[in-house]
């Protein structure tokens, strides 16, 4: 994935943040999180526990919300654990998933 | 008045499962280590391929069948037919003209969705403005009560009627709550238990909840991974041990204890160090006045969900000082029938106790790290006179009942 | 049954002002649409921001009632929790559903499928009031509320100390449930004035409603506390067992019909059930009555709110100093069940 973008570094960088903006409204909106903007959600700030303080049913919630808005299903529970952990760890695994995709 | 001292008896029990209709055909397949589980062939999912489920072999038309009921009457739903059949089984050996004639007859159902194994199928005509008559008939269906009142008329019984819905523990509660009737007087003699069809509604929702497995369920395995759902239904009949005696009635088993504690956890997992689940095995073994070491067998809640049997596993360890009787789930043979289980599981332990049987919990290969304790997992003759029996469900709604040897 | 229940506080959430019991009826609110819809509570106030953003409507209600109902009885933990629902989650259970078709039984929200369970709201309020003990829920129509009642008077009888049991109950109307019962033909159409109901008794069908009602019940008798005393539960109701419902209540209690001062009809100005009530004006010529579902609309637990007015009346200062002291409720549901409670005011008062 790198490779692809790596004479690119500014356009790496805006896919990213893009899908990571979408995400965190994505989120806000599926978890119902009132009066939260996106751009107070920390890109590495664990969602769980500390950080926005969600719970398991949260994290069944989000998992829906990769498999309705980007076909991604996550069957096994640990690995289900990595991925949600922060909106970063989403991202990455989005975009290697669509990369996934196109290959 | 309240009046204790006269015991709780169970004079006749019926049940329909995965298995097959009566005890009989749950015993054997409990010996011969046959699983009622496979891929649903009446519950019309698109996820039929996909997963197992503890599925009532006839269909709603052959139940009608044998129930006497022409195939051309209508609004019957599974769940009711299920329950029907159940009841049907039980007066095999009950007087339904007695029953019919009591004065104070009491009928305590359960179920956890209604009748949503039709009404999942309508319900987007039912919302239109157009009118249909064969869409709009099912309108009552979608209450949980409508298949109490149903299989109430079906049997020609005016009862004083209750629907319990306290998801997995529904028919344990309705056991307790007509046995507590009972000794207040305000019944002399109570139908008590609950059925669930297989239905849409809950496959699709276990499974958003990740924890149905597409194996056949590993109750109390290292490496479970979820459960199975099913369908049926039980019901036993509860007098007073006075009534039964007086007249000349089969006594089966007595309720010797039964408790019902919250878990105050979690909306849908089990406190994690067990506590809630030894909470309410500890009230139940106080009621019966019985110590632990009178316990001869448990049939747990063992639902094989990652966090039921750490759960219950840790509280049947801590309680029996890790040195349990034998337990076992049974779950693995019928799959979990929701609403029903409470009252099939109790079912089910009264006539293990019959037979000094235990019956087996299927697919136990390795032990779980966190426990020193082990299920049952050979058919074992053991002498049995008080067994215990679990259920748990979603809202933390935690029951345990105890029979006791007549 | 036969077994006192002190009310020991009463909160219920209904078309009127009825969360905060001084604004009750000042004014009387009133719908022309058919549909009684509750009033908001502050439900912030009583449910944390992180559980707050799932839940539907009837689960906030419910919470922030039940919560509400221990903190006006000064009780932290109940020693019981039960309730009643007719209908249970009904936006959840919808939402579910709906998704399940449209999206082809793919990914689901596991948040609707879990808060659709029936037991959802008693098994989080027992988590909010730390309450492991007796937890309970009943789903029988239009006597859901009232088997929860009875289920208390039983633990009451039970216990030889003094408990605190909260007993409770809620419903929600939503726009599907309303069109769907439409078709049963439960609605006045068209739609009539709330405050109108009891002037179109030629018209067939009711008002809905919703809300939730809940209650703080000892078998602890404590000053200026009203008491339930009787609740009789008829099955496939008819004028007859009323009658006979209300003369095993006198017996019982040893008193006369007239000294019942005040009659709280759940008469929902339909008249296909009217049979049920006018035979009364023969038992009780005399006595003061009142009818209440112009308040709160027709539904299954609608005996939750008509629990919570009488305790409300009797605890009113009446302006003519007619003190009433002895009062029954009495009430039908659509699908057939009745209901008869007996409620009195503190012999002090």
């Amino acid at each position: 994935m790198d490779a692809i973008f790596a004479p690119y570094p500014f356009l790496r960088k805006s896919t990213m943040d893009d899908i990571k903006n979408t995400l965190k409204q994505q989120i806000i909106d599926a978890l119902n999180l009132q009066g939260m903007k996106p751009e107070e959600i920390d890109d590495n700030a664990p969602l769980f526990g500390e950080g926005l303080g969600l719970d398991s049913i949260d994290s069944l919630e989000l998992m829906v919300l990769l498999e309705r808005n980007y076909g991604i299903k996550i069957e096994d529970a640990r690995e289900g654990r990595k991925v949600l952990n922060s909106v970063q760890s989403m991202a990455d695994y989005i975009q290697e998933h669509s990369a996934k995709n196109r290959a | 008045m309240l009046q204790t001292s006269d015991r709780i008896v169970v004079s006749s029990m019926g049940l329909i499962s995965a298995l097959g209709t009566g005890i009989a055909a749950h015993t054997a397949a409990f010996e011969q280590r046959k699983s009622g589980l496979r891929h649903p062939q009446h519950l019309k999912t698109l996820h039929a391929s996909e997963f197992l489920v503890g599925e009532v072999a006839l269909s709603d038309v052959a139940m009608m069948q044998q129930l006497g009921i022409p195939s051309t009457k209508k609004g019957y739903s599974r769940t009711s037919l299920i329950s029907m059949c159940a009841i049907a089984d039980m007066l095999q050996t009950t007087d339904l003209a007695w029953l019919q004639n009591l004065p104070k007859l009491g009928y305590i159902n359960a179920n956890t969705v209604g009748g949503m194994s039709i009404v999942e199928n309508l319900y987007m005509e039912m919302i239109t403005d157009r009118i249909d008559e064969e869409t709009d008939k099912w309108i009552d269906t979608l209450d949980c009560a409508e298949s109490t009142e149903h299989v109430a008329r079906f049997f020609g019984l005016n009862p004083a009627m209750a629907t319990i819905s306290t998801a997995c523990s529904s028919s344990a509660n309705s056991i307790i709550v007509g046995a507590r009737m009972l000794q207040h007087g305000l019944v002399d003699a109570v139908i008590v238990g609950g059925g669930d069809a297989l239905s849409r509604y809950t496959l699709n929702g276990f499974s958003a909840l990740k924890n149905v497995d597409k194996t056949p369920c590993k109750s109390f395995d290292q490496n479970r991974n979820g459960l199975n759902l099913g369908e049926g239904a039980g019901y036993l009949l509860l007098e007073k041990e006075s009534s039964a005696k007086a007249r000349g009635a089969n006594i089966l088993a007595i309720l010797s204890g039964f408790s019902n504690h919250n878990d105050t956890y979690h909306p849908t997992a089990p406190s994690p160090d067990g506590s809630g689940a030894l909470r309410t095995m500890a009230g139940a073994l106080e009621r019966a006045k019985l110590p632990a070491q009178a316990i001869h067998y448990i049939n747990a809640h063992g639902t094989a969900t990652l966090n039921n049997d750490h759960s219950e596993g840790l509280a049947i360890q801590n309680l029996w000082q890790g040195v349990p009787p034998p337990f076992s789930s049974t779950k693995a043979f019928t799959g979990h029938t929701l609403a029903a289980a409470g009252a099939v599981e109790a079912i089910c332990s009264i006539a293990a106790m019959q037979a000094n049987t235990v019956p087996p919990n299927l697919n136990w290969e390795t032990p779980m790290e966190e426990l020193s304790i082990r299920p049952c997992t050979q058919s074992e003759k053991v002498d049995i006179n008080h067994v215990m029996s679990n259920s748990f469900g979603f809202g933390g709604s935690n029951v345990t009942l105890i029979f006791s040897r007549a | 049954m036969r077994q006192p229940l002190y009310i020991k506080s009463a909160v219920a959430i209904s078309a009127q002002e009825s969360f905060e019991r001084e604004k009750f009826l000042q004014p009387l609110l009133t719908s022309g649409t058919g549909k009684l819809f509750a009033q908001d509570a502050p439900y912030a106030q009583y449910i944390s921001p992180v559980a707050i953003r799932r839940m539907s409507r009837q689960m906030k209600m419910t919470i922030s009632c039940a919560m509400e109902a221990l903190v006006r009885a000064g009780v932290a933990t109940p020693d019981a929790i039960i309730t009643g629902t007719g209908r249970g989650g009904v936006t959840d259970m919808e939402h579910f559903v709906k998704d399940m078709i449209l999206l082809n039984e793919g990914a689901m929200n596991p948040t609707a499928f879990i808060q659709s369970t029936y037991n959802s709201a008693s098994g989080w309020i027992a988590m909010q009031a730390k309450c492991t003990g007796y937890n309970q829920t009943y789903v029988h129509r239009g006597c859901s509320f009232e088997l929860a009642v009875q289920d208390a008077q039983m633990l009451a009888g039970e216990s030889e100390l003094p408990i605190n049991l909260l007993v409770g109950c809620f419903d929600e109307l939503t726009e599907d449930y309303y069109h769907i019962r439409q078709k049963r033909g439960y609605w006045k159409i068209p739609a009539i004035s709330s405050e109108s109901l009891y002037q179109h008794e030629d018209v067939a069908g009711t008002i809905a409603g919703e809300g939730a009602s809940f209650f703080v019940l000892s078998n602890q008798p404590e000053e200026q506390q009203n008491c339930l005393r009787q609740l009789k539960i008829i099955y496939q109701a008819n004028a007859e067992k009323i009658t006979q419902a209300i003369m095993e209540v006198a017996i019982e209690e040893a008193i006369g019909l007239d000294a019942i001062d005040l009659i709280l009809l759940g008469d929902n100005g339909d008249p296909r059930q009217q049979h049920l009530y006018a035979h009364l004006d023969i038992l009780f010529p005399k006595t003061r009555m009142e009818r209440f579902k112009h308040l709160c609309g027709e539904f299954d637990t609608a005996t939750g709110f008509g629990t919570w007015y009488a305790d409300w009346i009797l605890h009113q200062k009446q302006a003519d100093g007619k003190q009433p002291k002895n009062l029954l409720l009495i009430n039908h549901y659509i699908l057939g069940s009745a209901t008869v409670m007996f409620i009195t005011a503190p012999e002090t008062t």
